[in-house]
C-alpha cells in the first residue's frame, strides 16, 4: 500500500449504537479520480467523515494512513494542513462571513483577486459572489459551487467530495467530470462520493458501499454494471455473498 | 490629562473602532465629542440644532435635524471617559423633523473603566417620512466592571423608519442593561432593531427589545447577536405587539454560549388585532459543530475557527 495516498485499513465506527462502517478497506492512488458509490444511507458520508476526523467519527478498530503517515489519532486541523480536505454534502452557512473571506481562509490566507476569480470560473460563477455572504441567504446550488470554488483554493493533495453534483444544477455530466479532472490536472487526487453510477462511471476505480461496508472495488465500469444490475433493487440481505464472488471477478 | 490629548485619545479610539468610519474633525459634518462632562469640541451645520449643557455628572443635550434636512455624513457623536471610575450621565431628546434624514453614529469610549457608570437615557421622535438610522458602538477596556445603561424611547410617526444598532464586542462588557421601547404609531412605519454583544469573564448583560406596531401595516425586525464565553451571562427579552392591521414583525436572536456561560432568550410575540402577523426564531446554545469543524477541514485551528465564525455572528 506504500503507492497509495490514502489508505483504509480495515476501519470501523459506530455511532448510536449501530455500526455504520464496517471493516472499510479502501485506497486512493496519486493522481486519481476514486469513485465511492452507494445508495442513500449506504454509510458514504460517514466514511469522508471518518477519513477527515471528525468529532463522532474516530475508528473503534482499524487504522487510516495518509501520504505513509498513520493519521487515525490527528485532529481535522492537522489532516487539513497535510493536505487532506472535505467538501461537504450539505456545506455549513456562516453568517457575517463573506465569500472572499472563505476562499481567502481555504488558500491558508494567501489569496490574490485574481487567484478568487478563476476559482469562481472554474464553477461558472462571476465575481459578484465575492461580496455575497456565506449565510442562509445563499442557494444550495451556490453553496455548493463556493465549496468547490474552495477546495480549487486549497489545492489539496486530496480532495474528498461528497455528493459534489447534487444540488448543483445546470452542470451536465461531462462538465462536472471536466471539473473534477480539473483538479487532478491541477495536481490533487480526488474521491467522489455519489449514488449516481454514471459520474462513478467517469472515475479511474470506484468502490460500491452498501450498509457499511465495502461490497465491490475495481474498475469504475466493473462497478458501474454491478450497482445497475444488482442495487435496484437492492438485493439484500444476500449482497455481501453475492458480491463476494463478484469482487474476486471485478477486482483489478 | 490635558483637555487637547483627551480629546486626542478618544478620536483616535473611535476612528479605529470596529471599522466605523467617524466624521470628527471634519468641516462638513456634525459631531460633538464630550469627555465626562466637558464637551471638548463641536461642529453644528445649518438645519441641525444641538442646545447641549454641562451638568453635574454629564450632558444634558436635545438635538434637532429640522423638517426636510437631508444629513449626507452621519452626524458623529463622541462619549467618553478615560478615568477608571466614576460615572456619566447624558440625557438626550432627538427629533428628527418630517421628511428628514440623518444618521447617527455614537462611540462610548472607556478604555481604562474599573468602576464606572455610563448612563445614557433618551427620547427619539422621528417626524412624518422621516428616517432615523441610530448606531452606538461601546468601546471598552479589557477589564473592570464598568455598568452600562442605555434607555430609550423612540416614536415613529406616518412612514418614519428607524434603524437602530447597538455594537458592544471590544473590551468587556462589564453589566450591561440596554432598555429600547418603541412604538410604530405610524402608518407603514418601519423598525430595525440589532443588538450584537461579546461577553467575556463574568460580565453580564441584558437586552430589552420591546416595539409596539401600532400604526397600520407597521413593520419591525428585532435582532440580537449575543456571544457568550467564560462564566459570563446574558438575557435577551425581545417583545414585538402587532396591535393594527397589516402590521408585521419578526424576531431573531442567536445566542451562542462557550465555556461556562449562561444564556437565556425570551422572545415574546403578541398580537392583539387579527390583521397583524408577528413571528420568531431563536437559537440557542453552542456554535454548530459542522461550522467548526468545516472551518478546521480548511486548516484553521479549533479556536481559530471559533473566532472567525463568532467575528462574522457580530460584524
Ligand atoms: N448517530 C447515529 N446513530 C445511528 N445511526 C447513524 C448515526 N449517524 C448516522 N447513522 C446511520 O448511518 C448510516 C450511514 O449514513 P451516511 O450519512 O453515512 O449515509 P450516506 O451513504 O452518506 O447516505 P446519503 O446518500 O443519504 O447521503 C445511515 O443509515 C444513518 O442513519
Ligand atoms: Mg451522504
Amino acid at each position: 500500500m506504500k503507492e497509495s495516498l490514502l489508505y483504509l485499513d480495515e476501519v470501523s465506527v459506530t455511532r448510536g449504537g449501530a455500526q455504520i462502517l464496517d471493516k472499510v478497506t479502501i485506497q486512493v492512488k496519486p493522481k486519481e479520480m476514486t469513485g465511492v458509490l452507494g445508495r442513500n444511507g449506504a454509510g458514504k458520508s460517514s466514511l469522508a467523515y471518518t477519513v477527515m476526523g471528525l468529532q463522532g467519527y474516530r475508528p473503534e478498530s482499524g487504522r487510516i494512513y495518509f501520504k505513509g503517515k498513520d493519521i487515525t489519532d490527528w485532529s481535522i486541523t492537522e489532516r487539513a494542513k497535510s493536505g487532506l480536505t472535505l467538501a461537504w454534502q450539505h456545506p455549513a452557512r456562516y453568517e457575517g462571513i463573506a465569500v472572499r473571506e472563505y476562499l481567502r481562509i481555504s488558500s491558508g490566507g494567501k489569496a490574490d483577486e485574481e487567484t478568487m476569480k478563476e476559482a469562481l470560473d472554474f464553477v461558472q460563477l462571476d465575481t459578484s459572489y465575492l461580496d455575497r455572504m456565506l449565510d442562509k441567504n445563499l442557494s444550495g446550488g451556490e453553496r455548493k459551487r463556493i465549496e468547490l470554488s474552495s477546495v480549487y483554493m486549497m489545492k489539496p493533495d486530496l480532495a474528498i467530495l461528497d455528493e459534489p453534483d447534487s444540488g448543483v444544477d445546470l452542470l451536465a455530466l461531462g462538465d462536472i467530470t471536466r471539473l473534477f479532472r480539473k483538479i487532478v490536472d491541477d495536481g490533487s487526487s480526488v474521491m467522489i462520493i455519489t449514488h449516481r453510477e454514471d459520474v462513478a462511471a467517469r472515475c479511474d476505480r470506484s468502490y460500491l458501499m452498501c450498509h457499511g461496508r465495502i461490497v465491490l472495488e475495481g474498475s469504475a465500469e466493473a462497478v458501474k454494471r454491478y450497482f445497475l444490475s444488482q442495487c435496484r433493487p437492492c438485493p439484500d440481505p444476500d449482497a455481501e455473498e453475492f458480491a463476494a464472488e463478484e469482487k474476486i471477478n471485478a477486482s483489478i | 490629562m490635558q483637555v487637547s490629548e483627551e480629546y486626542k485619545t478618544l478620536v483616535e479610539i473611535a476612528e479605529k473602532t470596529s471599522g466605523v468610519f467617524g466624521t470628527l474633525g471634519e468641516a462638513d459634518a456634525v459631531y460633538v465629542v464630550v469627555h465626562a462632562n466637558r464637551i471638548l469640541d463641536k461642529n453644528i451645520l445649518p438645519g441641525v440644532d444641538i442646545q447641549a449643557e454641562e451638568t453635574e455628572s454629564g450632558i444634558n443635550a436635545t438635538i434637532n435635524v429640522l423638517e426636510g434636512v437631508v444629513l449626507e455624513k452621519p452626524v458623529h457623536l463622541c462619549f467618553g471617559h478615560l478615568g477608571d471610575s466614576g460615572s456619566q450621565v447624558i440625557n438626550s431628546n432627538i427629533f428628527i423633523g418630517k421628511g428628514a434624514r440623518a444618521e447617527f453614529l455614537a462611540h462610548c469610549i472607556f478604555p481604562n473603566a474599573v468602576e464606572f457608570l455610563h448612563a445614557m437615557e433618551g427620547t427619539i421622535h422621528i417626524g412624518e417620512n422621516a428616517s432615523f438610522s441610530y448606531k452606538e458602538v461601546h468601546v471598552h477596556g479589557p477589564e473592570g466592571k464598568i455598568e452600562v445603561r442605555p434607555v430609550s424611547k423612540v416614536t415613529l410617526e406616518d412612514g418614519a423608519s428607524y434603524f437602530g444598532d447597538f455594537t458592544l464586542v471590544e473590551g468587556r462588557v462589564g453589566n450591561l442593561d440596554i432598555d429600547i421601547d418603541v412604538e410604530a404609531r405610524g402608518e407603514s412605519s418601519r423598525v430595525e432593531v440589532t443588538s450584537k454583544i461579546y461577553g467575556k469573564y463574568d460580565d453580564f448583560c441584558q437586552v430589552r427589545d420591546v416595539v409596539r406596531l401600532t400604526g397600520k401595516n407597521s413593520s419591525a425586525l428585532v435582532k440580537a447577536r449575543v456571544v457568550l464565553k467564560d462564566s459570563s451571562s446574558g438575557r435577551f427579552l425581545g417583545l414585538v405587539d402587532g396591535a393594527a392591521s397589516g402590521a408585521r414583525g419578526h424576531i431573531d436572536c442567536t445566542e451562542i454560549v462557550q465555556g461556562r456561560a449562561k444564556a437565556e432568550a425570551s422572545p415574546v410575540v403578541t398580537v392583539s388585532h387579527p390583521e397583524a402577523e408577528v413571528t420568531h426564531e431563536a437559537a440557542i446554545g453552542r456554535l454548530a459543530d459542522d461550522k467548526i469543524e468545516g472551518l478546521m477541514a480548511k486548516g484553521l485551528g479549533e479556536d481559530e475557527a471559533v473566532d472567525v465564525i463568532v467575528s462574522g455572528l457580530l460584524s
